[in-house]
C-alpha cells in the first residue's frame, strides 16, 4: 500500500483533486506530496512547456513589522535590497521582500528542514521587542508553481500584470490579482525553464486549480508532480 | 482598465484598490468632545476638488495616501502613509467615568 494523503495529519489543500488525477505520493515535510502522475519522463517534458506543480506541502514562512527585516538579517537571512525582489538563499530557499516591512520565505524544493524551520524556531515571539511579527503561511496560502515556456502566456489570460519573461525579470515579484483573487507571483527560474510561484488564499485552492487547468488547456499544460520540478532544477 | 499607481507595487488595475475616505487628523480621544469624535469618525467633507484620501492596495494590504481631484477623478500623487504619519500612536485607556457596578 503506497502512501495516501489521509495517512498523514497535514494534507495539501487540493489532495482530493490530486488523488482523482492519479497522483503517486511520497512523504515530504510530513505530508503526502504528489511526486508524479504515473509518467515522470513525460511530466518533465510537460513541465518545460506548461506544467502546474502543487507545492502546498512544502515549508514556508513570513515575517512583517517595522523590525522584521533587521531581525531576519540578524538571523543570517540575505534580504533583497529592493521591494518586490527575491533572493535565493544558500540552502535553496527563496527570500521574497514584499515591502520595507515584510519578507516571505519559500522553502527549498527538497522540503528538508532549513532556514524556514530555523527562523520559526528562533523567533522569540511578538513581545520580545524585535518589532517583527510572524505571518504563518502554510495554513493560509496555497502554493502552486507554474512552469514552462508558455507559463507567461497563460498568465496573460488571468493576470493584469505583464509577466512576459522578456519584461518581468527572474526573481521579480508581483503582488496583484490572479484570477480575481489576491495573490503573490514570484518568478524563480529553474535552469533554463521559467517558473512562477503563485501564493493565494488556500480556501480558494479548488477554484484556483480549476481556473489554472482551464487556462493551461490551450497550451497542452496540466498537473505534474514534484519530481518533474526537481528534474528541471537538475537540467 | 483604469490604473492607480501604488507607491509599493507600481501601476495596478483600479479593481485592486479600495478607498477609505479622507485623511483627517485624529483629535485626542480622551480630551475631545463627543461631537468632535463623531465628526472625526463619521463625517466627510465631500469636497469638490483636490482631496487627500486613504487608499489600500488589497493584495498587499498596503495603505497609502492619494491626492485626487474629485471633479475629474484623476490621481495627482500617491505616497506612503509614512510621509505623514511617522510614529505609532498608543492609546491610553480612559479613566473610568463612574456608573457601572
Amino acid at each position: 500500500m503506497t502512501l495516501q494523503p489521509l495517512d498523514r495529519t497535514r494534507r495539501s489543500f487540493i489532495w482530493r483533486e490530486l488523488v482523482a488525477a492519479g497522483a503517486r505520493f511520497a512523504e515530504v515535510n510530513g505530508t503526502a506530496t504528489a511526486m508524479d502522475f504515473g509518467n515522470p519522463a513525460a511530466e518533465a517534458e510537460t513541465a518545460r512547456r506548461m506544467g502546474l506543480v502543487d507545492l502546498s506541502p512544502l515549508p514556508r514562512t513570513g515575517y512583517k513589522g517595522r523590525g522584521a527585516l533587521d531581525w531576519l538579517r540578524s538571523q543570517g537571512v540575505q534580504v533583497p535590497e529592493e521591494n518586490n525582489r527575491a533572493l535565493v538563499q544558500p540552502d535553496g530557499s527563496v527570500a521574497c521582500r514584499l515591502a520595507p516591512s515584510e519578507l516571505l520565505l519559500l522553502g527549498p524544493l527538497d522540503g528538508a528542514p532549513g532556514l524556514v524551520d530555523e527562523l520559526d524556531a528562533a523567533w522569540p515571539g511578538p513581545d520580545a521587542g524585535t518589532g517583527a511579527y510572524r505571518v504563518p503561511r502554510p495554513d493560509t496560502n496555497l502554493w502552486f508553481a507554474l512552469t514552462g515556456s508558455d507559463a507567461d502566456a497563460m498568465f496573460s489570460k488571468i493576470c493584469g500584470v505583464d509577466l512576459r519573461t522578456s519584461h518581468f525579470p527572474n526573481l521579480g515579484i508581483a503582488q496583484t490579482q490572479v484570477a480575481r483573487l489576491s495573490g503573490i507571483v514570484v518568478r524563480a527560474d529553474l535552469g533554463a525553464t521559467p517558473v512562477f510561484h503563485l501564493l493565494a488564499d488556500c480556501a480558494s485552492a479548488g477554484y484556483m486549480l480549476a481556473v489554472l487547468k482551464d487556462a493551461m488547456d490551450e497550451f497542452g499544460g496540466g498537473l505534474v508532480g514534484l519530481a518533474a520540478l526537481r528534474e528541471l532544477a537538475r537540467s | 482598465m483604469k490604473l492607480i499607481n501604488c507607491p509599493l507595487n507600481g501601476p495596478r488595475n483600479a479593481q485592486e484598490f479600495v478607498c477609505a475616505g479622507e485623511v483627517k487628523l485624529m483629535p485626542d480621544p480622551n480630551a475631545c468632545s463627543d461631537t468632535e469624535w463623531t465628526d472625526y469618525v463619521f463625517m466627510e467633507n465631500n469636497t469638490a476638488g483636490v482631496v487627500r484620501e486613504w487608499w489600500c492596495h488589497v493584495p498587499t494590504a498596503f495603505w497609502f495616501i492619494a491626492e485626487r481631484d474629485t471633479v475629474t477623478d484623476t490621481f495627482i500623487r500617491t505616497y506612503p502613509a509614512s510621509e505623514v504619519f511617522g510614529a505609532r500612536v498608543d492609546f491610553a485607556a480612559p479613566a473610568a467615568k463612574g456608573g457601572g457596578a
